[in-house]
């Protein structure tokens, strides 16, 4: 049964029902997809951990700090000269940190639904100065979704 | 000169040149300040500042908050021992009162000699304590100049003089009264020209920060 | 701009002194009280970061100038001139040991406004060659792209097209008649765009009318941090020009301390006329829209949380109890800092610290003093309404090693807006 996510609200209630673990894995493949426009080789490695099932706790714990680390290290300073395509790796990791924490109070939606909003910033922002216009990276997002939950079902069936 | 001759001319002539110095500076200082004048503030306004202004000159005899008085806690204690111990060893000694009185006409009680005593010793000691921290803490030391050293003798003096004089200590009674007029004109003389100017200007400062915050409704 | 020079540093100086200052400078005792209330003293000790001492080539310019006796004293050679090395020297002290934060001002036994003149010793500092890298770019960006930080239109467009996704209708841009005008800062635009969304959702269900101007979007005032009036008035007038175009009624300020300083205390002051219109933070108007009825929100946060606050907001601007009235909504354990309110201490990024390479590690130490109040409270969350001090706290987390997540409060709030009636056409 193939399941139908064509606009945010079915794609954000689809998420809110994942298990945790899926909930990581999908957040972890929506950064996959952005995870190229960052420059940080190691925001790569974090999105594998976070797309493993086998992951353990340690590990997930710890790639969430690195991830936060690196959120924190690309920001733009306040007064700096802003690189959108810099900005759009800060997004990346801001996307990965998402996918790797537990629901997040003050932050509705769960971490995988965290992870695509920044996912989709982080598509903005790389756009920005090749003047792309903001690229449909939600139409992606939903994709990954419904592939998911398809083969998910025929694996568990 | 005799030590007559010589209280006679700090009684008379020496403090009629203090006294004129005196108005003249503050006078002078007050002007210097207001000459400069303020720009209007065209912002709009969440109250007016006149009132709050005046609330801050009174509010500002406290510290601001407890967090405040935990960190300045010396400063605060010793500073406040040394102004009451002013005000009660100026204002409510008898024999300052009676020349009040032969100055303006006006008196008023006193407080009994043991007491004003004591508070004329507690306010030299926390000048002492002031005095010490002063050459001891890195902020201070670094601060601090020749200024604040003179400013410091300069009250200083009249306090141990005229402890002096009243125990009839160390010289005749007659030279220890004329040291302690003479030491409050050299207060007097210099007085304007030196921080002690804070004794009047503290009311202008207050009311100008509590003026500008008040305006934003901020109750300093 | 005219290239600086001591010369015009003294001059510039010179003009900077009123009777305000003439009166505080009259009037301090050199009693080190100043020392006791910033942090930026407070946690490194170094005695030379007690405010009144940023202030020393000042005082004695006006003593120099002004006074009788400083007078009298130049004119027997006693006095020291002001010099470019004694400048050079002060920038440190005057840009980065200082956030104009204010806490200074509260706590001088003899009322002294210590950050007030600190604000206009800038000015001499800057006309005369003498405030830090980041800040005279962040100001010549400022003017001649729009944005500190290089935002430009074409930028602004790009993250308003995709809120519009996301958010399902569209953000009016340079309508006119609308009744508030939206500023964003910089920071927001790069680093926290979901603020546009939040404003955005918020207004659309209290069914107010706003828009965003393609000519003045930006709020941030880098005039103000790096002390150049003549700056400051060029970016405040871009905004009074697109405000009067629009003829909307009230120019809303983000969630930026001294944008809101600015645009809402000294702007009118800037371009030397007042505004036909009004000015207000944005959680002014959500207060507002509170008050009214027209902010309805569901649901709580339940964990505990505290609010940070923004000096410029609230200590030197007066907006108080407005965060703190919109955050009870939606928390139900809001605890208190001890030092809160107009006494909170700075995050120690503000005032164009954060603008600054070289006051990259006295900042991360002044935020020690954050971190002790936090300690003392042990919170599972942050709140704040400042993108700055925002960075600045998730920075000075991070470096500790504290996992506190710190959130925007108008976010928050837009978070638990109650959602649309089932049935109703998204």
């Amino acid at each position: 049964m193939m399941v139908d996510i064509s606009n945010d609200a079915s794609f954000r209630e689809a998420l809110l029902k994942l298990e945790p673990v899926d909930a990581r894995i999908v957040g972890g493949k929506f950064v996959e997809s952005v995870v190229p426009l960052a420059d940080d080789q190691r925001l790569r490695r974090i999105v594998d951990v976070a797309s493993s099932r086998e992951a353990t706790e340690e590990e997930l714990e710890a790639n969430r700090k690195l991830a936060k680390s690196i959120m924190v290290d690309t920001y733009t300073r306040c007064g700096a000269d802003g690189d959108w395509n810099e900005q759009a790796g800060y997004f990346v990791a801001r996307a990965a940190a998402a996918c790797l924490s537990p629901s997040e109070k003050g932050k509705s939606g769960g971490p995988a639904w965290q992870a695509a909003m920044s996912s989709r910033m982080a598509r903005t922002s790389a756009a920005i100065n090749s003047g792309d216009g903001a690229e449909s990276e939600s139409g992606r997002q939903y994709h990954i979704l419904s592939d998911y939950l398809e083969t998910r079902e025929r694996e568990t069936s | 000169m005799t030590s007559a001759e010589f209280l006679l001319w700090v009684r008379g002539p020496g403090l009629q040149i203090a006294a004129v110095i005196f108005a003249f500076g503050i006078i002078l200082r007050f002007f210097e300040i207001y000459m400069m004048g303020r720009k209007k503030n065209l912002s709009a306004k969440r109250a007016s500042g006149t009132g709050a202004g005046f609330r801050t000159i009174a509010k500002r005899f406290l510290p601001a908050d407890s967090e405040t008085m935990r960190r300045s806690t010396f400063t605060i204690v010793a500073g406040y021992i040394f102004h009451i111990g002013l005000f009660v060893t100026l204002f409510l000694f008898v024999p300052h009162i009676q020349l009040f009185d032969a100055l303006t006409g006006i008196s008023w009680p006193g407080l009994p000699m043991p007491v004003v005593d004591f508070f004329t010793v507690i306010s030299m000691i926390a000048l002492l304590a002031l005095m010490w921290q002063r050459l001891t803490k890195p902020v201070l030391r670094m601060l601090s100049t020749g200024h604040d050293h003179l400013v410091w003798t300069l009250t200083f003096l009249p306090f141990l003089t005229g402890y002096l004089a009243y125990h009839h200590l160390f010289v005749p009674y007659t030279w220890m009264l004329a040291f302690h007029i003479l030491s409050v004109e050299l207060l007097m003389i210099l007085f304007p020209f030196t921080k002690l100017m804070h004794a009047f200007t503290l009311f202008v400062s207050r009311w100008y920060t509590g003026s500008m915050a008040g305006e934003k409704g901020v109750k300093v | 701009m005219s290239k600086p020079s001591i010369e015009r540093g003294i001059n510039a100086l010179k003009e900077q002194i009123d009777a305000p200052i003439a009166s505080y400078f009259s009037s301090c005792v050199h009693c080190g009280m100043c020392a006791d209330a910033c942090l930026f003293h407070t946690e490194t000790g170094d005695p030379r970061y007690v405010p009144i001492h940023k202030l020393e080539p000042m005082r004695r310019l006006w003593e120099q100038e002004y006074t009788l006796v400083g007078r009298l004293k130049k004119l027997v050679g006693l006095s020291k001139k002001i010099t470019a090395e004694e400048l050079e020297e002060w920038q440190e002290l005057v840009y980065n040991s200082c956030s104009l934060c204010g806490r200074c001002s509260m706590v001088c036994p003899v009322g002294n406004d210590i950050v007030y003149m600190i604000r206009k010793m800038r000015e001499g500092m800057s006309a005369a060659g003498y405030a830090p890298e980041g800040l005279i770019g962040a100001s010549t960006r400022a003017v001649e792209i729009g944005s500190p930080m290089g935002v430009t239109i074409k930028a602004v467009e790009a993250q308003v097209k995709h809120a519009e996704k996301d958010l399902g209708f569209e953000i009016p841009m340079d309508a006119e008649g609308a009744e508030y005008l939206v500023l964003m800062s910089s920071m927001e635009i790069m680093n926290y765009p979901e603020y546009l969304q939040a404003v955005a959702r918020i207004m659309n269900q209290a069914g107010k009318s706003w828009t965003i101007s393609s000519e003045a979007f930006e709020a941030t005032n880098a005039g103000i941090q790096i002390g150049a009036s003549d700056i400051a008035r060029i970016l405040v007038q871009r905004i009074v020009d697109a405000a009067e175009k629009l003829k909307v009624k009230t120019v809303i300020s983000p969630e930026c301390g001294h944008a809101y300083t600015a645009i809402r205390w000294e702007g009118a002051n800037l371009i030397g006329r007042p505004f036909d219109f009004k000015v207000q933070h944005i959680l002014e108007v959500l207060d507002e829209l509170r008050d009214q009825g027209l902010l309805k929100t569901e649901g709580s946060e339940d964990s505990r949380m505290t609010f940070h606050d923004p000096c410029q907001l609230v200590r030197r601007g007066g907006v108080v109890e407005q965060p703190r009235n919109l955050l009870k909504m939606v928390a139900s354990d809001f605890v208190e800092m001890t030092d809160h309110g107009i006494m909170n201490w700075c995050c120690g990024a503000g005032g164009g610290v954060s603008a600054n390479e070289d006051a990259h590690e006295l900042k991360l130490k002044a935020f020690n003093r954050k971190k002790k109040q936090l300690d003392e409270l042990e919170v599972d969350a942050l709140v704040t309404a400042c993108a700055n001090c925002r960075i600045a706290l998730e920075e000075g987390l991070e470096e500790n090693e504290m996992d506190i997540p710190v959130y925007g409060l108008t976010e928050m709030l837009a978070e638990h807006l109650v959602t649309e009636q089932p049935g109703k056409e998204k």
